[in-house]
């Protein structure tokens, strides 16, 4: 579709930004329904235990306590939203912080008593908080009890295969003894072999929380067979398919409303809360609402993966880049390890379709189980975890060849119509790397960088760095995309669609392609999101595939209204539809605004609303879209004190068409902001001997405020994506890829100091600078 | 215990616990649940009120603290008829993105904006210090609060 659009392309009255800035957005924490109970749950303190005995005879008897489950109480059904892999409650508690038993009771004081006053005995397990020693052949092992019924892959997951579930061991994997996952294209040995200069590197990266500023809520209502939940979930209709599972329910007999969550980030997925507030409800025949407090937040929720990666790369004086040979160890926590492992396909596809250039690739993975809280997808998933590592690679290998580091990345980058590693059998869609890159380096000013790393003088020294990057941007093919829109007889237009708004308003997004195609503005359009019970099945939000996928659904859906109301319009003005229009509500004939017919009266000469829904998978399709990026950041670092002061950073990035240039560039300048605190400040920590989690406290989780965030200039090279109607593509989660490693980068060309381990504290970047000086010495 | 609390111009008498916390009144008391609450202790701002005009953390204020107070919430900042020019800038320049954060965001910004009318960049980045957000980058959030200086001044 080609422009002038009178919706698309505009910063349109955002559809929820009302309920936002007056309070009046119902989010599942502010739900309350009449003779509702609370619910907490009472959790563990160690981090790997057998549970002996649950006492709750003196809970029971406190006044106001309705109902308490144990792990004997619930149904020994497995569900989750990876794989199927939790039960309600276990007998075995595997990290500190994990579900022992559940309470319903008056209010919430009453079952934080009742939880206080039930009485556990543990038989207490080792433990193993690291996934190289849990590798070891003397390690603990940390999950004992392994799904005895393992039942494979999800309906979800077409592709993909059940793993074999080794008792004996911590890693996950198909075969003994073998990586989680192993990459191999070319011989990696010869690449080396071939190189002019080599690389050696190890990284680190620690735990991460999401901090999404909801702590998640979930009430559930049970009636007559039948459960409705409002809760904090991206993915309604999988949170709906666990709670089926276990309460032995069809599918169509629970409800999940997700509309509004106060922010998603990957995180808000699954929910074993959730299922036990459902057990609750249905026991006791009252509404029940849990609202997590923070330290659950963190505790039981999944985190960005800590992990290790052993690099070695070379490259040619021409600046080819030879061979990628990376082992990489990621702790999955307590999960059983499809989640993490997923995450690591995607880790070791995406960044070496980006560096298509470089034919030489081994990269093996090993995920190993451990007592901590479980590591899955955060945002800027998989290329969170490998950007850091193989982009300050590249940057070392290109000084080390005296070459401009920015000049290396895009010589051995991806090309349009190359094939893609991510999605076997497809190739790349449009790629508008050069232009990001090069309009991010003409806005820091690239050239002003230090000619000389670390020559600039005086103990306050400046230098620029920059990251180039690809992330998700729609297309997954094992995802469902769906819409539905009606024309009602009262002249309503309702759009429905599966999708939380869980910040990114993508309601407005759709909604403006949908107003667009049907010749509305947006106040003539209304509709439903994220309520299972009324809307098409959608995957949800995640991996930035909104815009795109559930986009071109909601395209094709508009396209049919459309065609249906020209037909019939076409029937009753006996015209031709070729020469008929939509405007405002109205199909009318082209040039003659007088001799037109509503919506309304079409619908009512029809005999009731109109509907047609639409599909999308991109299973149909060769080509794949992939979103690009480049950060630029300048920064002075203090080298008396270590401290990394970022003066200006540039998120520059391919966004295809901006369907709402204010969406794009709030989603560009919150990842950014983000990717700072990633790279300097954020981190989640456990204590080594007992698992006990450190810094679960909202300030400890060291989140930027607004004095720690910099100036930051986005740049959005509008490239259409040719396989998207409206040339859109999805970018909410890469501006956050590029920061960690630019900030590395840039720290190197102040300093001369490689810093190599995230966040980049002021000690641990002291800490490079004064052993640097003292090998100069 | 019994108290009164003067909340958006209006007297509420209630039986609380004693150890309830304004924020607990507000939003489990009066189901004005426009206050939000992400960590419950004073680390995050999400629960920010205006207490005699002056920004506070919900969460950490007892009930009792409260009494004889002006107590503001984001439920009381228009006159119902059109929103406060707060509001309307921070939903045009898309400064409410999850929404959690914002109320307080906003309350945060008034209390700004009644002392000092015309603030810098570097002011507002003070003043609102206080309340985190995940979301924004928080670009968009000073952009709304200058504007909306701009319009109250415009107004007075």
């Amino acid at each position: 579709m080609n422009p002038p659009f009178s919706v698309v392309g505009h910063n349109v009255t955002p559809v929820y930004g009302t309920g936002k800035v007056t309070g009046s957005l119902k989010f599942p924490a502010d739900i309350v329904l009449p003779n509702m109970l609370w619910m907490k749950i009472l959790r563990s303190p160690h981090a790997h235990a057998l549970i002996s005995e649950v006492d709750t005879s003196k809970a029971e008897k406190i006044p106001g306590v309705a109902a308490i489950l144990s792990y004997k109480d619930v149904p020994r059904v497995l569900f989750g939203p990876f794989e199927y892999e939790l039960y309600p409650l276990d007998g075995e508690v595997k990290f500190v912080g994990d579900a022992v038993a559940a309470v319903a009771a008056e209010d919430w004081n009453i079952a934080e008593e009742a939880v206080r006053a039930i009485r556990v005995e543990y038989q207490v397990l080792p433990a193993v908080y690291d996934p190289e020693a849990a590798l070891k052949p003397d390690s603990p092992i940390a999950v004992l009890n392994l799904p005895e019924a393992y039942t494979g892959t999800p309906w979800w997951e077409e592709h993909g295969s059940a793993t074999h579930l080794d008792p004996t061991t911590n890693l996950y994997s198909a075969a003994k003894g073998k990586p989680t996952l192993v990459y191999q294209r070319g011989d990696v040995e010869k690449g080396l072999k071939e190189s002019d200069r080599t690389v050696e590197r190890l990284f680190r990266q620690p735990m991460e929380s999401g901090v999404a500023h909801e702590p998640r809520a979930c009430v559930a209502h049970y009636e007559d067979g039948h459960c409705t939940l409002w809760c904090s979930v991206q993915e309604p209709y999988k949170l709906g398919n666990s709670v089926a599972r276990v309460l032995s329910l069809p599918e169509e007999s629970v409800r999940v409303i997700a509309t509004a969550i106060g922010g998603g980030f990957g995180v808000k997925v699954g929910g074993r809360y959730a299922v036990l507030a459902a057990l609750l409800a249905r026991q006791t025949g009252r509404p029940v609402k849990i609202w997590f407090t923070r330290e659950e937040e963190t505790l039981d929720a999944h985190n960005r993966p800590a992990l290790v990666h052993y690099v070695k790369a070379g490259v040619k004086k021409d600046g080819s880049l030879t061979a990628f040979q990376i082992r990489t160890h990621l702790d999955c926590g307590h999960w059983l390890g499809k989640s993490a492992s997923r995450l690591a396909e995607g880790m070791i596809h995406h960044i070496m379709d980006l560096y298509h250039g470089c034919p030489n690739v081994l990269w093996e993975v090993f995920v190993a189980r451990t007592n901590h809280p479980a590591a899955g997808p955060v945002r800027g998933r998989s290329d969170m975890e490998s950007h850091f590592a193989v982009d300050s690679v590249v940057d070392e290998l290109a000084h080390a060849i005296g070459m401009d580091p920015l000049e290396v990345r895009l010589k051995n980058r991806v090309h349009e119509g190359d094939t893609l590693c991510a999605s076997p059998g497809k190739v790349m869609s449009s790629v508008g790397l050069e232009e990001a890159v090069r309009k991010g380096a003409e806005a820091i000013g690239w050239e002003r960088r230090q000619k000389e790393p670390g020559s600039d003088p005086g103990m306050k020294k400046r230098g620029i760095g920059m990251a180039m990057v690809i992330h998700s941007a729609g297309g997954q093919p094992f995802r469902t995309s769906a819409g539905r829109v009606e024309v009602h007889d009262d002249g309503r237009v309702l759009y429905f669609c599966g999708t939380a708004d869980q910040g990114s308003e993508q309601q407005t997004t759709l909604r403006q392609m949908v107003a667009e195609i049907l010749g509305l503005s947006m106040e003539q359009i209304g509709g439903v999101n994220a309520d299972t019970a009324l809307c098409p099945r959608d995957t949800g939000p995640i991996s930035s595939r909104t815009v795109y996928s559930t986009g071109i659904a909601a395209v094709r859906t508009a396209e049919a209204i459309k065609k249906k109301l020209l037909e019939l319009a076409s029937r009753s003005l006996e015209v031709s539809a070729e020469d008929l229009e939509l405007r405002e509500g109205f199909v009318q004939v082209r040039g003659v605004p007088s001799k037109r017919v509503s919506f309304a009266e079409i619908a009512r000469a029809a005999g009731g609303p109109i509907i047609e829904r639409g599909e999308f998978n991109a299973k149909e399709q060769p080509s794949i879209p992939w979103g690009f990026a480049a950060s630029f950041v300048e920064v002075e670092v203090d080298t008396e004190t270590g401290e990394v002061n970022i003066l200006k950073l540039v998120s520059s990035h391919d966004v295809g068409r901006a369907i709402n240039p204010a969406i794009v560039k709030g989603q560009i300048e919150g990842g950014a902001s983000w990717g700072l605190g990633h790279a300097l400040t954020e981190g989640f920590y456990f204590d080594d001997r007992t698992g006990t989690a450190l810094n679960q406290w909202f300030l400890d989780l060291k989140t930027p405020s607004t004095l720690d965030t910099p100036e930051i200039v986005p740049i959005m090279i509008e490239k259409e994506e040719p396989t998207h109607p409206f040339g859109a593509k999805g970018c909410s989660e890469i501006s956050i890829v590029g920061v960690a490693p630019a900030i590395a980068n840039a720290i190197y060309n102040a300093t001369g100091v490689r810093m190599t381990e995230i966040p980049m504290t002021p000690d641990r970047v002291l800490k490079a600078i004064r052993s640097r000086k003292g090998e100069a010495a | 215990m019994r108290i009164t609390l003067k909340i958006n111009g209006t007297a509420h008498e209630l039986e609380i616990p004693t150890n309830w916390t304004l924020n607990d009144v507000l939003r489990n008391k009066l189901d004005l649940t426009g206050t939000k609450l992400a960590c419950n202790y004073g680390g995050c701002g999400s629960c920010t009120v205006l207490m005699d005009g002056v920004d506070v953390y919900s969460c950490s204020v007892l009930a009792v603290e409260a009494q004889g107070k002006e107590i503001t919430t984001i439920e009381g900042l228009s006159d119902g008829a059109e929103l406060h020019p707060l509001q309307r800038t921070f939903a045009d320049s898309y400064a409410a993105q999850c929404g959690w954060c914002t109320p307080g965001m906003i309350l945060s910004a008034k209390a700004l904006l009644d002392h000092t009318p015309n603030p810098t960049e570097e002011e507002v980045r003070l003043a609102l210090s206080g309340v985190l957000c995940r979301c924004t980058g928080y670009a968009s959030i000073i952009q709304a609060v200058q504007d909306a200086g701009r319009i109250l001044r415009g107004k007075a």
